[in-house]
């Protein structure tokens, strides 16, 4: 497969920082198998990644969730890929114009976050979720 | 194993020989190709796998446990239990999870993405059981990992043969 | 008379019998009537073996047999389910297994529990049922396992979610479920405290209060690497915790006496020149026979992708020394390659080795002769224990 040059943009949008194939690859091999194709997850046992993920990314609270839940936290790829493929996702399975005018996760910020996984998931996400829908919409609670 | 592996290469060599590029690449259905500066989307094809073209059959190539595709499988090859290696047999339901691997194409030359699904709801298929581990890794390396019940998430959980579904060309 | 007696005699002699003693003479007494009767388990023998036969053709009927280390009989068996956990309470008095079972057999309302079963009859006391979670993989001494005391009981769940489940066994409770934040099995230690291995190379111990529920929690700095190197899941027990041996054969070995787990250097199992080449391999990848200081682990010839290839030999090492001390071969074209290797913790030992043909072959743990090839005992049979 031939490599595909970065867009390079002088604003640091989000949108612009995805033309690289590996995303999509790295969500293939690393999160696809739980998350699915659609990133639409499977009901009561994983989360969907579509019209959540960047609901979570508005917040540094609910960032910080995204990036201590398991799959984030003890994942094989590198910050660099992590915020990738996160940056990635929350564009590619969300419609809604506000999702590409988020702030891209930068790897710092992924390895600052990430080394301090979340002890019960289900808990810490309930109150993310809560505080979100104070300010907009919000992720589902439940899956 | 160590003989299996032996009559592996050989006939991974002989496949090598028999398969025409052609066929390969008819065989690949929607992958993109060529100049895309897109990502590879993921394509959904468990929702395919439920409705096979009528009179599919499998090929004898999907029913050796030598076939490239099943680099890293573990169970019961569908394509002798009544499916094929993109197609659960009927009365039986795919699984939503799955893990995601990569096995070389020595006919092509190249390294492919390929999900092995299980097919759920039924009592072991019993016949082509298949067991091979190239970049498998344990279970606490889950998405790498071909040991687990992939059916663990479906309501029906019982675990009845494998497939192996090629989602794209691996990246450098 | 005499035509029938010639007769007789004949017929007799044709059937190759020896020709009736006394065809005139009469008949012996009467067999007794007999009396059905359960069989007893008897004494318990440090050479008994179960042997967990996963039945992968048939896998909602797995079982474990007891078997008989130097009569060489089997003594009973334990139905287990569909993906069981097998392993024995520090009394030795239960088998405890987790698992699932369907409505209908193959189908229908899942029903995840832990059963207990009494080792002095084989029959099922008890059960607890617990959220249909269970861990549903290959055989491992770690999807079930005791705290040290016996009071709490230790079941990974995977939903794919990774959690644990700590149980009551003495009032047959669930107390309360741990997330372990992706880490997966459990390795219990002491009184309290369960550790799981991350997707990262780290290890998660989780110490528990009174209750069963999570006190603290720690999660130690990578000790392996995943990536270039992984060790197996099967950790081998020690007398102060784990030994984790990695694919090229590196022995990884974790002193748990501690509330935060202290890592050995790593010691290879495997010479420069040999590794890459000789792995370990197989389900039940090691054993120790623990006062005479000695691992065993099955070893084959293999490059990536061969971790679960049996052994064609059987490798002896010394655990002060880190040295090879013995090489046994393996009769591979008659017994078949070595997926499970358990040894008796008696001063006379026996090695256990169940093979990928379902054979168990019994071997002198110090010399290495074999002395029984055990033909076809189960389907699978890939763990073994020994309490």
């Amino acid at each position: 497969m031939s490599a595909v040059a970065a867009i390079s943009c002088a604003v640091a949008a989000l949108v612009c920082q995805l033309a690289q194939a590996s995303p999509a690859q790295d969500y293939m091999l690393h999160c696809m198998g739980c998350h699915g194709t659609q990133a639409q997850g499977v009901p009561g046992k994983v989360p969907p990644l579509a019209n959540a993920l960047s609901r979570f990314m508005r917040t540094p609270q609910g960032r910080n969730y995204v990036l201590r839940v398991p799959g984030a936290a003890n994942s094989a790829l590198s910050d660099r890929q992590l915020a990738d493929v996160l940056n990635w996702l929350a564009v590619k399975f969300d419609a809604s114009p506000a999702a590409s005018n988020l702030a891209p996760f930068t790897s710092e910020e992924v390895s600052r976050l990430r080394h301090t996984p979340l002890v019960s998931v289900l808990a810490a996400r309930s109150a993310v979720v809560r505080d979100l829908a104070a300010t907009g919409p919000a992720p589902p609670a439940q899956y | 194993m160590q003989s299996f592996d032996r009559m592996f290469e050989k006939s991974a060599r002989s496949l090598a020989k028999r398969t025409s590029r052609r066929s390969l690449l008819a065989s690949l259905g929607q992958l993109l190709t060529g100049a895309a500066l897109l990502p590879l989307l993921p394509i959904d094809r468990t929702a395919r796998a439920q409705s096979p073209a009528a009179g599919a059959k499998p090929t004898a190539d999907e029913q050796n446990c030598a076939y490239w595709k099943f680099c890293a499988i573990d169970g019961f090859l569908c394509a002798c239990c009544g499916g094929t290696s993109t197609s659960c047999p009927p009365g039986t339901q795919t699984s939503p999870i799955t893990w995601i691997g990569t096995c070389h194409n020595p006919g092509d030359g190249r390294d492919y993405i390929v999900s092995y699904n299980d097919c759920c709801g039924k009592v072991s298929c019993g016949d082509c059981f298949c067991n091979r581990n190239e970049g498998e890794k344990p279970m606490y390396r889950l998405s790498r990992n071909n040991d687990v019940n992939w059916c663990m998430a479906n309501t029906e959980s019982n675990y009845h043969c494998s497939v192996s579904v090629i989602l794209g060309v691996a990246g450098e | 008379m005499k035509r029938i007696v010639s007769g007789v005699m004949l017929l007799a002699l044709v059937a190759g019998a020896a020709p009736p003693p006394a065809a005139a003479g009469p008949q012996p007494p009467p067999l007794p009537a007999e009396h059905l009767t359960v069989a007893k388990v008897g004494p318990k023998s440090p050479h008994w073996v179960y042997v967990v036969d996963y039945a992968f053709n048939n896998e909602i009927d797995t079982r474990v047999y007891l078997f008989d280390g130097d009569t060489y009989r089997r003594i009973g068996q334990i139905d287990t389910g569909f993906s069981p956990g097998v392993n024995v309470s520090p009394d030795g008095k239960t088998v405890v297994v987790a698992t699932t079972y369907f409505a209908r057999g193959g189908h229908g309302t899942r029903t995840d529990v832990v059963e207990f079963n009494d080792t002095a009859t084989l029959a099922k006391t008890g059960e607890i049922v617990i959220p249909p979670k269970h861990t549903q993989t290959l055989a491992s001494l770690f999807t079930a396992a005791y705290s040290a005391d016996g009071r709490f009981l230790y079941t990974p769940y995977l939903t794919p979610a990774a959690s644990f489940g700590v149980l009551d066994p003495v009032r047959k409770t669930v107390l309360s479920e741990i997330d372990t934040a992706g880490c997966t099995l459990v390795f219990p230690w002491g009184v309290n405290r369960v550790s799981s291995i991350c997707e990262s190379g780290r290890l998660l111990t989780v110490t528990l209060d009174a209750q069963g529920h999570e006190a603290t929690r720690n999660t130690s700095d990578p000790f392996f690497d995943p990536d270039k190197d992984p060790v197996f899941a099967q950790g081998v027990p020690l007398a102060d915790g784990y030994a984790y041996i990695s694919f090229l054969g590196e022995v990884h070995e974790v002193d748990l006496t501690h509330p935060k787990p202290v890592m050995r250097a790593p010691w290879p199992l495997v010479s420069g020149q040999e590794k890459g080449t000789w792995r370990p391999g197989g389900v039940q990848i090691g054993a120790v026979h623990q006062s005479l200081g000695k691992m065993f682990v099955p070893m084959h010839r293999g490059g990536e992708g061969s971790h679960k290839t049996g052994g064609s030999e059987i490798w002896v090492f010394d655990m002060k020394s880190h040295r090879r001390t013995a090489r046994w071969p393996v009769d591979t074209k008659a017994a078949g390659e070595v997926v499970a290797v358990q040894v008796s913790q008696d001063a006379a030992p026996l090695l256990f080795a169940a093979t990928e043909k379902a054979d168990l072959l019994i071997l002198d743990a110090q010399t290495g002769r074999v002395k029984h090839d055990e033909k076809k005992l189960g389907q699978t049979p890939q763990l073994l224990l020994n309490p």
